[in-house]
């Protein structure tokens, strides 16, 4: 869509920038949006490297993202491991498509969380960079010096912001994003003091944006690379971090692949393991929260509500109705079942995809459509 | 030996959130309880049908995507039309405080935001569901 709007505006594809999250794995581990298999959603996904590599150059085809599997419970270590294991598990099903891995490989993205440790953040950043490069260089055997790059977002763990005290949770953004910013971050997102609550408020968003700033502009930590390198501490938190995502690395071989292990329920059985072994600990005391199991007080926290209005709910149903209405039915049905028939196929999705865009078709059509040939997903139970 | 209470954690409505579901099902669990969990992306009509099948004392339902006010009365509804209004329904999640009354008065018995200790949720089940 953002493509047929750049086309629409006369915006050549080759001068777009930008991410896309793409990241179909971990929706099976953590963040649970999935709606086909596997194995048909990552044909999409490795249709998007395909695609993008040769259309849109300078965009990220993926952001493969730690953060919702940290988000839903995983450790440090088990959010390095499994982030790392996907990106591997891309990486091999773009080279099995055909592509070349130099040409790919250098526009695939990540995303990771900040969390309350903080030398054990900047310890997980840096090997996430150190296992990246040595397995794409030796393992896949790429030799363009940017595909050993990983280049990653980062976002403050929206899991740690306290309902008790919610003030409080600006001074803990600000420690998590300083991980974020000594652990060589390309970008950050610092999440606003309310959202225990609520889609942020005007004033906690402002807050948030202004960590930043003082982190960029008043403190001198994004002076200068890696700082850290060379402490005893950090560089053996680092050895440690890398040690236990091998030996995930080895159990999740030991279990098939990630795709595998996915259908056995073992990436969502190890995260929810450690969200209850969490919780245990800040119920047993064992972990201090502040505000929250230590230092309580008495008091009804006050958070100023956002007001979203209705109209806006009704604007967009209009929205959606008149492009309904306005279409061309007969090029929206034709785009829709030549989609359906490459879907069948296996050619590359995205140029039929971005037909039945450029009829109008909405995103729930295009899904249905892909829903009758790839089937859904149901996912193993467990707790 | 007193029957086992059987509780039902359910997430009713499209958000993918299961963190806290999951969590309150183990320490159910662990506190002896029979916990069905029923996944994601359940419909109030799903909910009760499981709930009535399992003969659950209580169900525990969870929303984090603002879905609440629609979803959890809706369970309330159907489990009195299927005559299981005895069976005890609690919701958590992110729940702004004007709702948690409305919840109250539309039959929801108790409402259990962010923060709050297990205990007192295991504490909960098992005062009302004996």
């Amino acid at each position: 869509m953002y493509l047929a709007n750049a086309e629409r505006r006369g915006i050549p594809w080759k001068s777009l920038r930008g991410t896309i999250q793409n990241d179909i794995l971990k929706e099976y581990q953590a963040q649970k949006e999935w709606i086909f298999p596997p194995e048909p959603s990552m044909r999409l996904v490795v249709d998007t490297f395909e695609f993008g590599s040769k259309q849109v150059p300078q965009w990220n085809t993926i952001s493969i993202s730690g953060y919702h599997i940290r988000e839903a419970g995983a450790t440090a270590a088990q959010e390095l491991a499994f982030t790392l294991a996907n990106g591997f598990e891309y990486v091999r099903w773009g080279v099995d498509r055909g592509l070349k891995i130099d040409d790919f490989a250098p526009r695939l993205s990540f995303f990771f969380n900040a969390h309350n440790d903080l030398f054990e953040e900047i310890a997980k950043y840096r090997a996430a960079r150190r296992i990246w490069a040595r397995e794409m260089r030796e393992t896949f055997l790429a030799k363009n010096p940017r595909s050993w790059l990983l280049r990653f977002h980062t976002q403050t763990a929206g899991v740690s912001l306290t309902a008790q005290q919610p003030e409080v949770n600006i001074v803990r953004t600000a420690v998590q994003a300083l991980a974020a910013v000594l652990g060589g971050t390309q970008s950050l997102h610092t999440n606003s003091y309310d959202e225990a609550y609520q889609v942020p408020n005007e004033k906690a968003v402002r807050i948030a944006l202004r960590t930043q700033q003082i982190l960029a502009h008043e403190s001198g930590v994004a002076n200068t690379v890696d700082p850290l390198g060379g402490s005893y501490y950090v560089e053996s938190l680092t050895d440690r971090m890398e040690q236990e995502a091998y030996a995930y690395f080895d159990r999740i071989q030991a279990l098939g692949g990630v795709i595998p292990a996915i259908r056995k329920g073992f990436f969502q059985q190890e995260i929810a393991n450690s969200a209850y072994r969490y919780q245990r600990e800040i119920e047993d005391k064992e972990r201090t929260i502040v505000g929250v199991n230590d230092f309580v007080v008495d008091e009804r926290p006050e958070v100023e509500p956002l007001r979203v209005t209705r109209e806006a709910y009704a604007r967009q149903l209009r929205r959606l109705a008149r492009t309904r209405k306005e279409r061309d039915a007969q090029k929206h049905e034709g785009a829709l079942d030549r989609l359906r028939k490459v879907c069948e196929g296996d050619a590359n999705t995205m140029p039929f995809i971005l037909d039945a865009v450029r009829a109008d078709a909405t995103l729930g059509e295009i899904c249905d459509v892909m829903r009758e040939v790839f089937g859904v997903w149901e996912e193993p139970l467990l707790y | 030996m007193a029957k086992k209470i059987r509780v039902l954690i359910a997430k009713p409505g499209l958000d993918g959130h299961d963190r806290g579901a999951k969590v309150v099902a183990r320490a159910l669990r662990d506190a002896g309880m029979e916990v069905i969990y029923t996944g994601l992306r359940q419909s109030p009509e799903d909910i009760v049908e499981a709930a009535i099948q399992e003969d659950v004392d209580a169900i525990g339902l969870s929303s984090l995507s603002g879905a609440h006010m629609a979803l959890f009365p809706d369970v309330v509804k159907l489990l009195k039309k299927r005559g299981a209004g005895d069976i005890v329904v609690v919701g958590g999640g992110i729940i702004p405080d004007e709702d948690v009354a409305k919840l109250k008065r539309a039959g929801v018995r108790a409402v259990f935001g962010p923060g709050t200790p297990l205990a007192e949720i295991v504490e909960y089940f098992r005062s009302s569901g004996t």
